[in-house]
Order: structure tokens, then C-alpha cells, then sequence
């Protein structure tokens, strides 16, 4: 299969999102937010980066500073769904750590040996999992966020059901 | 305002912080991050002091003092601070100190060495070992030796406007990066060193050249030329021992003779061959309308930085290539020419005081000595050599001194061999921030006016002042001139320059705080106190000097009559003067 050129985000498209918030407080967080929403993949390329630094006039490092400091912002392709593992300190004592090695069996992938354990993407970018310090959902735990949705009090048995459902909805809307 | 220091009541003005406060009634507070006139981010947590009513310890280094402020220094509690952070510190920090490239002249390794550390209780927590940046042809990164203090992000933007690194990532992965990890040598870093200059422990450091040097001084088959930048003899005794800014020229050549040179130059040699092109290119642009004010073009730092940021104004430089690299292009033809020595045997080693001489002596375009035989000599690409092969560092230099167990101080003083060591009191002073405008006035004038100029010191430009001007008067023709040192000082003469408000006809920038004398090479420490004793020991030299006028170097004037025939000829064009390139930010 070919693959397809990577996104970049249309000069004009980028000018207006800058044109927004050019000169306000805080102008880069936002501008870095809307450009990462605007990206079909949810993240911000180097090219992305670049543009936004000159055209802001921000140096490139600094940029790259407020980028990897924030774990919002994504420096990689993120899958079509997300898979958010809590391991707080609730949600470690109620096996959060167990639940996110079962993940990768699950779904029948391999996960890449250079992939750290808090925030990796399958190969064919259909799952991003990745793990927050604390939902705030302590109460309920073991918690896990996918896409979006936080499922509560997840065992083995919950999240074999919750991923074969996406699974099947992946390959039925693959298959279109 | 009067405060108390450990029991002892003191007067001292408003406005200090506790540090400063502290240092007067002559306690030195110890601290890793901050340094004076650079960097006060107060990350480190070593110079904290116990304040009576504050809750907690407070940092020294940013805590402002307030009347009847009662400070003690030597409490238990802040001794144990100071401990428990410096070994938390020392927990990620390699143990290799024995090998590192700053062992004995480390301030972590003396501040543990001072505070009496024995047993480190914590264990490493970070789990892999973070690669080397060896993307530079300068410098070096090594973040597992990176304590996080900030100096050189600091003074990287504050002192040179670079922005080239920033911290990455937060709490256990913060490190110092370069936009996307891309590394220095990718991004728009100007090599200038100063980041090597402040950083407390050995995670950065200059690319080193020694093994390379070694190798072609112990190969019989090469002449090696050395040739060493004016600011070496102000520099090398501190390092091999001596106090700041020792003068010691005649130890410098004994020294490097007995490290088996063949020949020992002068880098100030060919500074006054550069003065006779720039005065003479600056005279022709003056007369001729051409592009004004022109801007010199000696300091490699401030070349890459022009080519990153301003590429729109490079016609303002001159086209003069620096002193190091028309020693190269004049050794490996003339010099080789007058010896009958195969220019493929000889070596040029550089000592500098500057780092960024490590990238400008391997750009593509400073070969012009093997394209001035490639037709003679019927060479082919096999033979391709550069007019520079290696460049040192002052600090190497003194490694190779150290190495092979010379007794600096104590060696007697030689001269530089002929005819590539004559200079004048014009080239030394190419080593602080002035001394190129200066050099270049005192021949310029003379040159346009057919005079003869009767004060020769122009005391405008000397001095650390940012931005220096005056205004000269060529006989009539007045023309008003700036010196720059440090690139956001030099910025500002291009922001002029660009917006079109520049008054000047000539500027002279230099990257580093100090000129040459406090570049990225210099010994570690290096500050405004120490910049001061070295600029110092330039001027006596230059004020000692028989010859302080650049074109009556005799050797430079038989150089013009043997080979070059003119300034601004088809050799000199062909082998000193230069092109420049725009470049990606």
C-alpha cells in the first residue's frame, strides 16, 4: 500500500488561527490547540511548529519547550482511538497496571520495543494508548478513558468486552 | 540598611540580594545556577540561608534583603538543606569524574568536594541513559551530565539572542534540547561557546581536536604550522595555573615548540593582513558608493548569525575572511611557495579562543589554497585539504600542555618564527571588543588621508560598554563608527541597519561578551572581572609594541610585494576574501 503524504496543515487555515490570538495572553497554547485539532491525526508536526514560531515570532527551542512540556500536546500521529489507563494511586492499588499490560493481547497487536510504557500508537495508527496520573475518579476505580469516554470499575472481563466493541466498529467502518 | 548576617550586624544598601549582602561581609554563598550578569533562575537549592520569620529556607541568590533582616548562613538545618540537595542532584549524575573533560575544574564536583559529602544514600531513577549531541562541529551536549541549572538556556538568550536550546519535557524528563531534538548542529546555534563557558559540570564542551593534532604531529611526513589567535596569551597561563589575564606570550611559543611544532605563527600576522583588505575594502566601498556601513567579518559566531537571522544584510559584511583562515589560505601557498614545501604536507593548526573557529575552519568554501595549486600542481579530489586542518582550543591547548608535562610558567620566553609571526600592536588588540575597529582606523586613516596619524589610541571603542560609537575624521571626511560585542548587541545595529535609522559607515561586532578574550575556548571561569585583567594585558601588549600600525608590518609589506601585489588584487580576491550564505533559522 502507498502511503499517503503526510497532513499539513493549509498555510491560510493556519494565518487565520494565528490571526485569532496574535498579541493575547497566552497566544501560543492556543494557537498550538486549535493547530492539533485541526490535524486529522491530533498532533502537531515539525513543519507545524515551525510555521507557528516564525509566524508568532517565538524561538523554535522555546516552542518546542511549552510543546513537550504540556502531555496534551502531541509530538506523533495519534490512532483513531484513544485508550486512556489511569494509574493513580486508587487505580494502582485496583490493578491499573495489570489491566494496561492486557491492553496490547487484547486488541492481538505487538507493542514496539520503543515504545515507552505511558504513550505509544499502533503501527497502523489504529489505537493511541496512553496513561494519566489521576482521573479524579478515585471512587470508581479502576478507571480507563476511551475515546473520551471513562469506564469505571474495569476488570479483565469489562475491557475484553469494551475493546472487542471497538475492534468490530474499526474493522466495520474499515471494511466501507 | 542594616541586616544581620550569622550574629553580626551590618550596613549595606538597599536593594541587594541576601547573596550579594552575604558576600560583603565576605560569606560566599554557594550555588550551582546562578551566575552574575547571566543567569538567576534559583533552580538549584544550593544557596539557600535561614531568614528569621520566613517558614521556609530561602534561596539567596533572588531574595531581596529588608531592614533588620536576620540571616544565618551556618545553621544545621541550612547545612543539611544544602546537602540533601546536592545529593539529590548527584543521584542522576554520572560518577566518571576522573575521565570527564572538566574533572578539577567542575563546580559540582568542588561544591561536594566543599560540603563534605561521604556516602550518596539515593540511587539513579532515571532509567535510560540520554544520547550525546555530537551534531555541532563545536560543542558538544552531554545531558547525562546536565544538572538543570539553566546557564546556558540563559545565556544563550539573554547575552546572545539565540534562543538555540530551552528545557524540554517536565519534572523527571526535563533536559535541555534543541527544537524537535534536532541538535546543534541542525538548528540555528552560532557555535559560540558561551553556553561551554557557564555550564557548572562537563555537559557541554568543545568538539576536541587533540587526537587529531597528536596524530599529525607525530607523522613525520607533515609540516605542522601552528598559529595562535590574540587572545591565547592572555588566556593560556590562567589555565595552566597562572592569575587571570598573565601575559605570557614568549612562555606560550617556548611551550608549543616543545610540543614539536615545526613553526610557530602568528594568527596577529595575518590580523594584519586582514586590516590592509578591510581598511582598503572599506576605503573603495566609502569612495566607490558601495554598500555602507560595512561590517566586519573576523568572528565566526557573528557570521553564522548574520547568515540565520539577517541573511538580508549580509551584503554589509566585509568580504574579508577572518584572520584564522587567511593564515591557512597564506601558509599553504605563499609560505609553501617560498619554502618549496608540497602544500599537501602541510598541516595549519589553529589555537582559538572560540569554538565557532571549529565550523568556520571546515565550511566548504575555506579551501582556496588547494584550488590555488589544483591547476599548478594538476591535483585531484583525492588530495583535497582545507587551509585550517585542526583548531584547539585555548583550554585544549592547555590539555596538550598539561599532557605531555610542561612546566608552563616556568619555561623562558621565545619569539615567533619569520615571516608568518611579525605583527603589530594593531593585531593584538584584534583580541578584545574595539581592538578590530581600532586596528582598522589606525590604518585606514592614514591610508585615506596620507597623513600620519600622531595619537594612535583611540579611546572611544575600548572598553565593555554594549554598543561603543565615535566619530572619526578622516581629514574632512567625518564618518561615525559602532562597536558591538555580543550578538544582542549586535542585533540592534542590524535592527538600525534593516529599518533603515543606521547613522554608521563602519561597525565592528564580535559574538562574545569581551571580544575574543572571553570567547566559547577561553578557560573556565571566565567573567566581566577576568574579561577586564585580560583586556588589560592586550593593551599593554599592543602599547609595548615597536610597530602599532598594520601596514607597517615589514612582513606584510614584503607578503604584498612577493605574492599579493596589491590589496584587493586577483590574489587576494582568490585566497582572503570570502562569500557567505543565507541560512534556515
Amino acid at each position: 500500500m502507498e502511503k499517503a503524504a503526510p497532513f499539513i496543515i493549509a498555510e491560510p487555515e493556519l494565518d487565520a488561527v494565528i490571526g485569532k490570538h496574535l498579541g493575547k495572553p497566552g497566544m501560543l497554547l492556543s494557537v498550538l490547540e486549535e493547530a492539533q485539532e485541526m490535524h486529522p491525526q491530533k498532533y502537531l508536526p515539525g513543519e507545524t511548529l515551525l510555521s507557528i514560531a516564525q509566524k508568532l515570532n517565538i524561538a523554535y527551542s522555546q516552542v518546542y519547550s511549552v510543546v513537550t512540556f504540556y502531555s496534551f500536546f502531541n509530538l506523533m500521529p495519534q490512532g483513531r482511538h484513544s485508550i486512556v489507563v489511569c494509574r493513580g494511586t486508587a487505580c494502582h492499588t485496583k490493578g491499573s497496571k495489570a489491566l494496561l499490560d492486557e491492553i496490547c493481547p487484547l486488541l492481538g497487536i505487538h507493542r514496539e520495543a520503543n515504545a515507552s510504557e505511558s504513550n505509544f500508537t499502533t503501527s497502523d495508527n489504529e489505537f493511541t494508548i496512553k496513561t494519566v496520573a489521576c482521573f479524579g475518579q478515585c471512587a470508581l476505580s479502576p478507571v480507563i478513558a476511551i475515546d473520551g469516554i471513562i469506564h469505571s470499575n474495569v476488570n479483565s472481563q469489562k475491557l475484553a468486552k469494551i475493546l472487542n466493541k471497538i475492534k468490530s466498529s474499526a474493522k466495520a467502518s474499515g471494511d466501507k | 540598611m542594616q541586616i544581620t548576617i550569622n550574629g553580626q550586624t551590618i550596613d549595606v544598601q538597599d536593594g541587594l540580594t541576601i547573596m550579594d549582602a552575604c558576600a560583603i561581609a565576605g560569606i560566599d554563598i554557594p550555588s550551582l545556577c546562578y551566575l552574575k550578569d547571566v543567569s538567576a533562575n534559583a533552580s538549584c537549592g544550593i544557596c539557600v540561608v535561614e531568614v528569621k520569620g520566613a517558614r521556609t529556607l530561602l534561596r539567596s541568590c533572588i531574595t531581596q534583603i529588608t531592614e533588620g533582616m536576620e540571616i544565618v548562613t551556618n545553621s544545621q538545618r541550612v547545612m543539611d538543606a544544602r546537602r540533601m540537595n546536592l545529593e539529590l542532584l548527584l543521584a542522576n549524575h554520572p560518577q566518571d569524574c576522573l575521565i570527564c573533560d572538566r574533572n578539577e575544574n567542575c563546580e559540582l564536583q568542588q561544591l561536594t568536594f566543599d560540603l563534605g559529602m561521604h556516602g550518596m544514600r539515593f540511587v539513579r531513577t532515571r532509567k535510560e541513559i540520554l544520547p550525546k549531541d555530537e551534531t555541532s562541529a563545536s560543542l558538544v551536549r552531554d545531558p547525562e551530565k546536565c544538572i538543570l541549572c539553566g546557564r546556558c538556556i540563559a545565556v544563550c538568550r539573554e547575552v546572545q539572542s539565540v534562543q538555540a536550546i530551552d528545557f524540554s519535557g517536565r519534572g523527571s524528563k526535563s533536559k535541555v534540547a534543541t527544537f524537535m531534538d534536532l541538535g546543534l548542529g541542525v538548528v540555528a546555534c552560532t557555535n559560540c561557546g558561551q553556553c561551554a563557558l557557564v555550564c557548572p559540570t562537563g555537559a557541554i564542551t568543545e568538539k576536541s581536536s587533540i587526537d587529531d593534532v597528536w596524530k599529525d604531529l607525530h607523522n613525520p611526513e607533515k609540516i605542522v604550522l601552528v598559529q595562535t589567535a590574540p587572545a591565547i596569551r592572555v588566556g593560556i597561563g590562567e589555565a595552566m595555573g597562572m592569575p587571570y589575564g598573565s601575559l605570557v606570550t614568549g612562555q606560550m611559543v617556548a611551550g608549543l615548540r616543545k610540543l614539536g611544532f615545526s613553526k610557530v605563527f602568528d594568527t596577529n600576522f595575518t590580523a594584519d593582513l586582514t586590516i590592509i583588505e578591510e581598511g582598503n575594502e572599506l576605503i573603495k566601498r566609502i569612495k566607490t558608493g558601495g554598500v555602507l556601513p560595512m561590517i566586519t567579518s573576523c568572528s565566526p559566531g557573528w557570521i553564522k548569525f548574520i547568515e540565520h537571522f539577517y541573511p538580508k544584510s549580509l551584503a554589509h559584511l566585509s568580504t574579508c575572511k577572518s584572520p584564522q583562515q587567511m593564515f591557512g589560505a597564506v601558509a599553504k601557498t605563499y609560505y609553501a611557495e617560498k619554502t618549496g614545501l608540497d602544500p599537501r604536507n602541510i598541516v595549519v593548526v589553529s589555537v582559538m579562543p572560540c569554538t565557532a573557529k571549529k565550523f568556520e575552519a571546515r565550511r566548504p568554501e575555506m579551501d582556496s589554497a588547494f584550488h590555488y595549486w589544483q591547476s599548478r600542481m594538476d591535483l585531484s579530489h583525492a588530495d583535497h585539504f582545507y587551509d585550517v586542518d585542526h583548531v584547539l582550543t585555548t583550554r585544549e591547548l592547555a590539555r596538550m600542555f598539561n599532557e605531555t608535562g610542561i612546566e608552563f610558567a616556568h619555561l623562558p620566553e621565545e619569539n615567533f618564527d619569520s615571516p608568518l609571526g611579525e605583527s603589530t600592536g594593531a593585531a593584538v588588540i584584534f583580541g578584545t571588543t574595539g581592538g578590530v575597529m581600532e586596528a582598522a582606523l589606525r590604518t585606514a586613516y592614514e591610508v585615506y588621508t596620507g597623513k600620519t596619524l600622531t595619537n594612535i589610541d583611540f579611546n572611544a571603542v575600548r572598553g565593555l560598554n554594549g554598543i561603543k560609537e565615535a566619530e572619526v575624521d578622516l581629514d574632512g571626511t567625518k564618518i561615525k563608527v559602532a562597536v558591538a560585542h555580543t550578538l544582542k548587541n549586535a542585533r540592534q545595529l542590524l535592527d538600525e541597519i534593516e529599518n533603515g535609522t543606521s547613522t554608521y559607515t563602519f561597525i565592528e561586532v564580535m559574538t562574545c561578551p569581551g571580544g575574543c578574550l572571553g570567547g566559547g575556548g577561553q578557560p573556565i571561569p571566565t567573567n566581566t572581572e577576568i574579561r577586564k585583567k585580560r583586556a588589560e594585558s592586550i593593551y599593554y601588549e599592543d602599547a609595548h609594541k615597536g610597530i602599532r600600525k598594520s601596514h607597517e608590518n615589514p612582513e606584510i609589506q614584503r607578503l604584498y610585494k612577493e605574492f599579493l601585489l596589491e590589496p584587493l588584487g586577483e590574489k587576494s580576491h582568490r585566497l582572503l576574501h570570502t562569500k557567505y550564505v543565507e541560512r534556515k533559522i
